[in-house]
């Protein structure tokens, strides 16, 4: 464990972070690049729908048919 | 394709019994939160050793974290999982060992926190055998809800899900590596990590806690259940994409600003910072997000005590989150650190974002899993009002209480002295705003009661046969085949196949996570210049161990800090400001984050040993205005010189060089505890303390920063220089 200390504390890696914070921003801008393609509109739509599509709720209220 | 449509059964049973459990827990949580404010203002309140502040605070923050918020979390994803998904949860029989394994770890920390078991780590104060139990129960839920996705008829995960699965693997992956210990008995244990490290880790969990304990999850429920009760889909579902994404990426990184201007390595602190500020877009893109979903449906807010929840729920969550990055900034967090700003900023989280968003969901699920009509929507809209109430009111006492106290605590006179030189000065002028923070939770319990009420009222109203709920929706397809239009790189169909792959969704998802928290984490343990040792900093006796451990065991870290910050006003109040090297030894680290009491870092020679047993025996002895607990226990209960050998030994297998200790531990403590108890007849005290447990708490409170003062004396008179601090180079 000493020598891995001694090791990487001179190897400088940690000096980098740059590095993760370039892939972090490439890999966020490639998500709002995906998202808002406009071609995606209409799927988008029918994702947002997901939650109002389940009728079950209304058949576990009251003086519903079961 | 396949359009065979397929029947079956939702399981609203262990939704019901999450329910159940979440005011249940609930209300005992708020009960308690109460309990310790009134024991502020009223400190004969402290009634029993396991009835004092120190011990009880923990069970109130378990509680309302993992007992309330939990089972929420639980009910609703129980619940909104299987309908987006379409079909019934993988196991039943997980289920049942979810819920009840998870009320078992509650009634644990029930038992056990009272009882002074705790690792001393803010949300991570269970001990060891109870962590495990965590940990097996998280499988047990895991293994349920990817059950659950696996077998489900829907092929996209609707975001909610996205929120639920990181909220899942995340918190497995703090809990793990958070409470990584040495046991040294049934329930005691040391952290393996110590001083700043702990720290780190501390406060990497900590803050992840609330990111995917009390928000990602709730996020979940808000992206399900808002749509649900105002009959319309989220007003931008690609915000919500980009809301989960960035959270993700960012929130892991935050931990650090809860220890600025401490030990901590400044790049540190520094790297938390600019995250917590770059977390506002997010928060407040979901944020508006959630409250755009009601546009055109305004109109429903007024007659809808559901509607009126959801809106405060999320309008808390804005203000919680715009105030924690307002926090990170260092030169506000100087002044809110330690006071009850913090503590204000933490409720307005969990009374209005968790609490309003748990209440709206709830009352929109009780006629659905009950089949009945709600009994009463006018004691809801009460129910509203009074925890809106209550709510602003313990907000606004207590957000008076921190600016007050951090003012106070900065303040010089014109001749540059601290204005306030006397502690319980500032302690005192806070009594009226604490009386009005115990009214304003009052009236937030009194919405939980008539809560219950309504709970108790329509489950009363149910019909006698609660089958589970049918359902019909096409098989699944066996194999994906994304959408041709979408394939390719560039045409980023490659992001909706992770979106129909869980696992390789999953898999990014712990990878954002794990690449963060690995890029934070890793210097400050394997870069040896970001802890520098100091040569003078010597291990605790093991009489002083003993002495910790009952600290530890009181709880008094949680009223207590031992961080004194580089900033003026610290250094005139308590002395010279910590670092880093004089916590090392330390497992786990007891920084503390709150000062109802002054700092003890630099405690140590303060006062002489008589002052400590009579301070402890009762506090108002010593100073009429003490609003401290009393411990007269400490002068009668025998210390278990027994197991201090055990202690020592776990902490020399950590790496503190004990020496000679390793192998005399017993008579060494006896020795220095026939030592203070000697101290303490000649000072005009008791006698025959000498085998009781405040010589240990007294050795304790005496070493305490002591080691740098020891030095610098040494130095002073041509002896070894304070400063030789062998791993800064």
């Amino acid at each position: 464990m000493e020598r891995i200390t001694n090791l990487l504390g001179r190897a400088g890696l940690f000096d980098d972070t740059v590095i993760a914070l370039v892939l972090f921003f490439l890999a966020f801008l490639v998500i709002v690049l995906r998202v808002y393609s406009p071609s995606r509109r209409r799927q988008m739509d029918a994702m947002a729908h997901l939650p109002l599509d389940d009728a079950s709720d209304d058949a576990a209220k009251p003086g519903a048919s079961r | 394709m396949s359009t065979r449509i397929e029947t079956f059964r939702y399981d609203d049973d262990v939704v019901r019994k999450f329910l159940v459990a979440t005011f249940v827990w609930g209300l005992v949580g708020m009960l308690v939160g109460l309990l310790i404010a009134l024991q502020l203002v009223m400190p004969s309140l402290n009634v029993a050793p396991f009835l004092t502040f120190g011990r009880l605070r923990p069970l109130h923050t378990n509680a309302v974290v993992f007992a309330f918020a939990g089972n929420a979390f639980f009910c609703g994803a129980y619940y909104s999982s299987q309908r987006l998904l379409k079909t019934r949860m993988f196991s039943d029989l997980l289920s049942r060992l979810h819920f009840w394994g998870w009320q078992l770890i509650i009634v644990c920390a029930a038992i056990t926190l009272p009882l002074g078991f705790t690792q001393a780590k803010e949300y991570a104060e269970l001990e060891w055998p109870i962590d495990i139990l965590i940990a097996l129960v998280w499988v047990v839920f895991a293994v349920n809800f990817f059950g659950t996705i696996a077998r489900r008829r829907e092929r996209h995960l609707y975001v909610a899900i996205w929120f639920y699965i990181a909220s899942i693997v995340t918190v497995a992956i703090l809990h793990i590596f958070n409470n990584l210990a040495i046991p040294v008995g049934p329930f005691k244990s040391y952290s393996i990590y110590g001083g700043a490290q702990d720290a780190f880790m501390q406060w990497w969990y900590g803050h992840n806690a609330v990111a995917f304990f009390l928000t990602t999850p709730f996020l979940g429920l808000m992206y399900y259940f808002l749509p649900k009760a105002a009959e319309r889909p989220v007003f931008s579902y690609r915000l919500s994409i980009i809301h989960f994404w960035t959270l993700v990426f960012l929130y892991i990184w935050a931990g650090p600003h809860h220890l600025h201007y401490t030990a901590l390595p400044e790049w540190a602190s520094t790297l938390g910072m600019v995250f917590s500020v770059m977390l506002w877009m997010p928060s407040w893109g979901g944020g508006i997000n959630g409250l755009l979903t009601l546009r055109g449906a305004w109109h429903k807010v007024v007659d809808d005590p559901i509607l009126k929840f959801f809106v405060v729920a999320v309008t808390a969550y804005m203000m919680a989150t715009f105030e924690g990055p307002m926090l990170s900034v260092k030169s506000v967090n100087a002044l809110a650190h330690y006071t009850d700003w913090v503590i204000a900023h933490v409720h307005t989280g969990a009374l209005g974002w968790n609490g309003f968003m748990t209440f709206g969901m709830i009352y929109w699920l009780l006629p659905r899993l009950f089949q009945t009509e709600l009994h009463s929507k006018k004691l809801a809209e009460v129910h509203f009002w009074f925890a809106t109430f209550g709510m602003i009111l313990y907000a606004t006492a207590i957000y008076s209480a921190g600016l007050t106290q951090g003012l106070m605590w900065r303040a010089f006179d014109q001749t540059g002295r601290l204005q306030f030189p006397d502690f319980i000065e500032t302690t005192m002028r806070l009594m009226p705003m604490y009386w009005f923070r115990a009214v304003g939770g009052t009236l937030y319990i009194v919405g939980m009661l008539l809560f219950g009420w309504n709970i108790l009222m329509t489950w009363r109203k149910r019909p006698r046969d609660l089958g589970d709920p049918i359902a019909h929706a096409p098989a699944l397809e066996g194999r994906y085949r994304p959408e041709p239009a979408h394939g390719g790189v560039f045409g980023l169909g490659w992001h909706r196949a992770w979106e129909g792959l869980p696992l390789t969704f999953t898999i990014w998802v712990v990878l954002a996570v794990v690449v963060a928290s690995l890029f934070e984490v890793l210097p400050t343990f394997l870069i040896r210049s970001n802890i520098p040792t100091i040569a003078a900093v010597k291990p605790l006796t093991p009489l002083e161990l003993a002495g910790r451990d009952l600290y530890i065991r009181e709880g008094c870290f949680n009223c207590h800090s031992q961080m004194i910050r580089p900033l003026r006003w610290e250094t005139e109040r308590y002395g010279e400001y910590s670092k880093p090297g004089e916590s090392v030894y330390d497992h786990p680290f007891l920084w503390g984050s709150r000062r109802i009491g002054p700092d003890l870092a630099r405690e140590g020679g303060r006062y002489n040993e008589l002052w400590h047993v009579r301070h402890m025996e009762n506090p108002r002895a010593v100073n009429p205005r003490s609003i401290m607990p009393a411990y007269p226990g400490l002068l009668t209960q025998p210390l278990a010189f027994g197991s201090i050998q055990r202690s020592v030994d776990a902490m020399a297998m950590l790496g503190v060089p004990y020496g000679d200790a390793i192998s005399h531990a017993e008579s060494m403590a006896r020795q220095q505890a026939h030592e203070v108890a000697a101290r303490v007849v000649e000072q005009g005290g008791p006698a025959h303390l000498d085998d009781k447990e405040i010589v240990a708490l007294v050795a304790y409170l005496q070493r305490l920063g002591t080691d740098i003062k020891a030095a610098t004396t040494a130095a002073s008179t041509g002896g070894a220089d304070p400063a030789d601090e062998g791993g800064a180079h």
